[in-house]
């Protein structure tokens, strides 16, 4: 690998072939020299973690998405599902032990994301579809089970999370490190673990994939039940970093989760990205966000810088290809 | 009768199969010895692939028994026929792109197998097989970066991967030069005197008559029975497969070819691929040829004509006049048609009625100023088509790929017809296509030409070149290295000329 980019490197023109090849960490670290030079609190430990901590969340959802996205889906019931889920925390938090309550919220999570699974796999729905009922489906059935207002933790069991979510490990905030390990865990599983080249496999040739005598339909099934465990995942952590869960949480992760996705360089087409990637584009979405709110530029013009990243970020891509 | 049992590998008795009404395949036999290459041959739609996924467990049989070994088998899917030693590579690619060569090998065993990938181990043995099979590829390159002869020989290693006892290929040589092809037929002829039993699909009876023991036809869903390759020859395979005489597969020509050439090219040079300096000029009438082993740049030099491809110089010349084709819009507007060879990506819109593919390059002559489609225009100009064309179709809303190669290749040339093209290329116009189709394809090809077009086949297929060109140009890395005459007209020629040889000098 490493004698790879050397020769890279050194064969005429490669410094351009290179930066076009790791664009994404280009980007990112473009971004951090720009954030460092432009405002003097950005590169304070404080602001860093904050950092970290407001992507968290959608990072954790948007490697959900990646994997869903490599066999050619979409999952647009995320963000919905991520409010629905904070608030099935919330209760649960109040009523039954921790641990129980994490794992019966994941379970959950995993369960509503198999009902899209289902559809998708053996219902031959289009995940575009599939999904978009869902979305709307856990947003309306968030609104139900909280009737409308936040639930705030009240058992130990809450403190104990709240503390958690806002506290930090060797200076790297708890729900960062939790963020890492599964962008880790994702990493390993597209590389050496059977199962994610099969994901890939089923994106790429779904046809030539089934007639390997791969079982496509089980595994499409599982990348949203997985998608759905990983929502739960980080509906848990954004419920304790405010010691609540509330139904109007996650709204549109959804959409930064693909495009996070999208700045990576994955294809929507299915067989194309990576887990490293994909946290390069949460970390460019998160930092775009954080160094124009530290610019004080209102959160409007934010939007508009956001989605001109994305078009930069893909056309850069197309050089790639090429 | 056991002694019979035990002579055949594989005896596939009374197989058939409907697919809702249409009744596919009749009470069809086929048996397959050890060490034999047997051929299954029959026009596209005669059931053939039926046959061939019913024995792969794609389809199950409606009736019948498969005896493999003596043993009778059910595979349920692929994964059951792999397992039991049966490996099929099919006529459409079916690798994934974005894997790595070896992974492609192993897929199927993948799908089974343990938690960790074994990289080390897949790749390594991937590179065994390829190697052996006496073909150039890295076993750890993306399959996305695979020329289309590599990426066959990658689905022929895919299928020896497993301990294999029947091979079946279907149409593997389409893509393959003359020289690929002998090795590929080498590579057969090993497994051959291994055991293992080898079913081939082609159209290319050359071929058949060149490796195989043993020949069924197939036609309209009957084994018209089963013969040794040496008790007959080509004229009655195709008797057999079309049900009906068959006096020439390549029509006679006599068309007037005109003096004054209807396009010329010269100096063409690509921007991004090898073609370069590329002149030569096609008259109206005439059915120029060209040929050239894979790669050697015939398909890219049509794509730079027609404006799919940058050009860095060069000149076209339409009727005397100097003409740009910067992109496939000008060269339509130009009235230059160009026929893909890759008909399924390039080609046809599958998922679209015939006569939504036919209008697709002339919606101007059928709709009024403002773009309203004249709908009873473009049905009197859509029906004309098919009927001119034959193609075999209830109706003119039929999905193309509802279609058989052979038609959803006349749909294609149709689209071109309809703008009244002044030169047309045709880049392999049969691969993948039946006998009779063939014969109706040349014979448009020559009514196309006889209306003063001027039309340009590419084709890898050598019989058929020589079989309806006036004129061949044979491509070598990227340019034309030489020319040959009607008189000139021979495989070794072309041969000669394509691996960048002069000819034999005559005594």
């Amino acid at each position: 690998m490493t004698s790879t980019i050397k020769q890279q490197l050194s064969s005429p023109g490669g410094i351009l072939k290179f930066l076009v090849k790791y664009n994404t960490i280009f980007i990112f670290v473009l971004l951090l020299i720009f954030s460092a030079l432009i405002s003097d609190v950005f590169f304070t430990s404080a602001n860093l973690s904050n950092l970290l901590k407001q992507v968290s969340g959608i990072g954790i959802i948007s490697i959900g998405m990646l994997i869903v996205i490599l066999t050619g889906g979409i999952d647009l019931s995320v963000g919905s599902m991520v409010a629905l889920l904070a608030v099935t925390f919330a209760i649960l938090v109040n009523m039954v032990i921790l641990p129980v309550a994490i794992i019966l919220t994941i379970i959950i999570g995993f369960g509503l994301g198999s009902v899209s699974g289902y559809l998708v796999a053996y219902q031959k729905m289009a995940p575009f579809v599939a999904t978009l009922a869902l979305m709307t489906i856990a947003r309306g059935l968030g609104f139900i089970y909280s009737k409308g207002s936040p639930i705030t933790f009240k058992t130990p069991g809450g403190e104990f999370m709240s503390n958690f979510a806002n506290n930090a490990t060797l200076g790297i905030p708890n729900i960062a490190i939790v963020f890492f390990i599964i962008v880790i865990m994702a990493m390993v599983m597209l590389r050496y673990n059977v199962f994610g080249r099969l994901i890939i496999a089923i994106g790429s040739n779904e046809e030539a994939s089934r007639l390997s005598g791969i079982k496509v339909n089980k595994y499409k099934f599982l990348v949203y039940a997985i998608s759905g465990a990983l929502a739960a995942t980080a509906a848990i952590i954004v419920a304790s970093r405010t010691n609540l869960g509330s139904p109007n949480m996650g709204m549109a992760w959804e959409l930064d989760a693909i495009a996070a996705v999208v700045i990576g360089g994955a294809s929507l087409n299915g067989g194309r990205g990576t887990a490293i990637n994909t946290l390069m584009g949460v970390l460019i979405l998160g930092l775009i966000g954080n160094i124009l709110n530290l610019l004080n530029v209102p959160s409007y013009p934010q939007q508009v810088v956001k989605g001109a990243i994305i078009i930069f970020a893909v056309l850069l891509q197309r050089f790639e290809n090429k | 009768m056991k002694n019979s049992e035990n002579e055949y590998r594989l005896e596939m008795t009374g197989i058939s199969k409907s697919f809702g009404v249409v009744s596919v395949l009749k009470d069809v036999n086929l048996k397959v010895k050890p060490g034999e290459i047997h051929a299954l041959l029959g026009e596209n739609g005669a059931g053939k692939s039926t046959l061939i996924k019913i024995l792969s467990g794609v389809h199950q049989k409606d009736s019948g028994k498969v005896v493999l070994n003596g043993e009778e088998i059910n595979p349920k899917n692929t994964h059951d026929g792999q397992v039991l030693g049966i490996s099929v590579v099919y006529q459409e690619l079916s690798l994934v792109n974005d894997l790595s060569v070896a992974e492609n090998i192993y897929l199927h065993k993948l799908g089974a197998s343990k938690f960790w990938m074994n990289w080390k181990g897949i790749t390594q043995d991937a590179q065994e097989l390829i190697d052996s099979l006496g073909f150039k590829i890295d076993a750890s390159a993306k399959v996305r970066n695979l020329s289309i002869v590599q990426k066959q020989v990658v689905e022929i290693a895919k299928a020896l991967s497993e301990d294999t006892k029947v091979l079946v290929l279907d149409e593997p040589t389409t893509v393959f030069d003359p020289n690929d092809i002998k090795k590929l037929f080498n590579n057969l002829f090993k497994l051959k005197e291994k055991g293992v039993s080898i079913i081939y699909i082609s159209h290319h009876l050359d071929e058949i008559f060149k490796i195989a023991d043993s020949i069924t036809v197939l036609r309209d869903g009957v084994d018209t029975g089963t013969m040794a390759a040496k008790d007959t020859d080509k004229d009655g395979v195709i008797r057999l497969m079309i049900g009906r005489e068959l006096k020439d597969l390549y029509p006679v020509r006599d068309i007037k070819i005109g003096d004054v050439p209807v396009f010329e090219v010269k100096n063409l040079t690509a921007k991004d691929t090898l073609v370069h300096d590329v002149s030569f000029s096609v008259r109206p009438g005439e059915v120029l040829g060209i040929a050239g082993l894979g790669g050697s740049g015939r398909t890219e030099t049509a794509k730079l004509i027609f404006g799919a491809d940058k050009k860095k110089s060069g000149t076209l010349i339409l009727n005397g006049k100097e003409i740009k084709t910067k992109t496939p819009v000008c060269a339509v507007g130009h009235q230059i048609g160009f026929v893909s060879e890759d008909r399924k990506e390039e080609g046809v819109f599958l998922p679209l009625s015939i006569r939504r593919n036919i209008s697709v390059t002339s919606f101007k002559p059928i709709s009024s100023r403002l773009g309203f489609l004249n709908v009873d225009k473009e049905y009197v100009n859509v029906l004309d088509l098919i009927e001119k064309l034959s193609i075999k179709t209830p109706s003119s809303e039929v999905n193309v790929n509802n279609l058989s190669g052979g038609n959803q290749q006349k749909v294609a040339l149709a689209k071109w017809l309809s703008i009244d093209s002044k030169v047309i290329f045709i880049d392999e116009p049969t691969r993948g296509v039946d006998v009779g189709a063939k014969i109706e394809i040349y014979n448009l090809i020559n009514e196309v030409a006889a209306k003063g077009v001027g039309v340009v086949v590419i084709s890898s297929d050598m019989p058929e070149i020589m079989g309806i060109a006036d004129r061949i140009l044979v491509m070598h890395k990227g340019t034309f290295y030489g020319e040959l005459q009607k008189e000139q007209f021979s495989e070794e020629n072309i041969l000669r000329y394509s691996i960048g040889e002069p000819l034999k000098q005559l005594n």
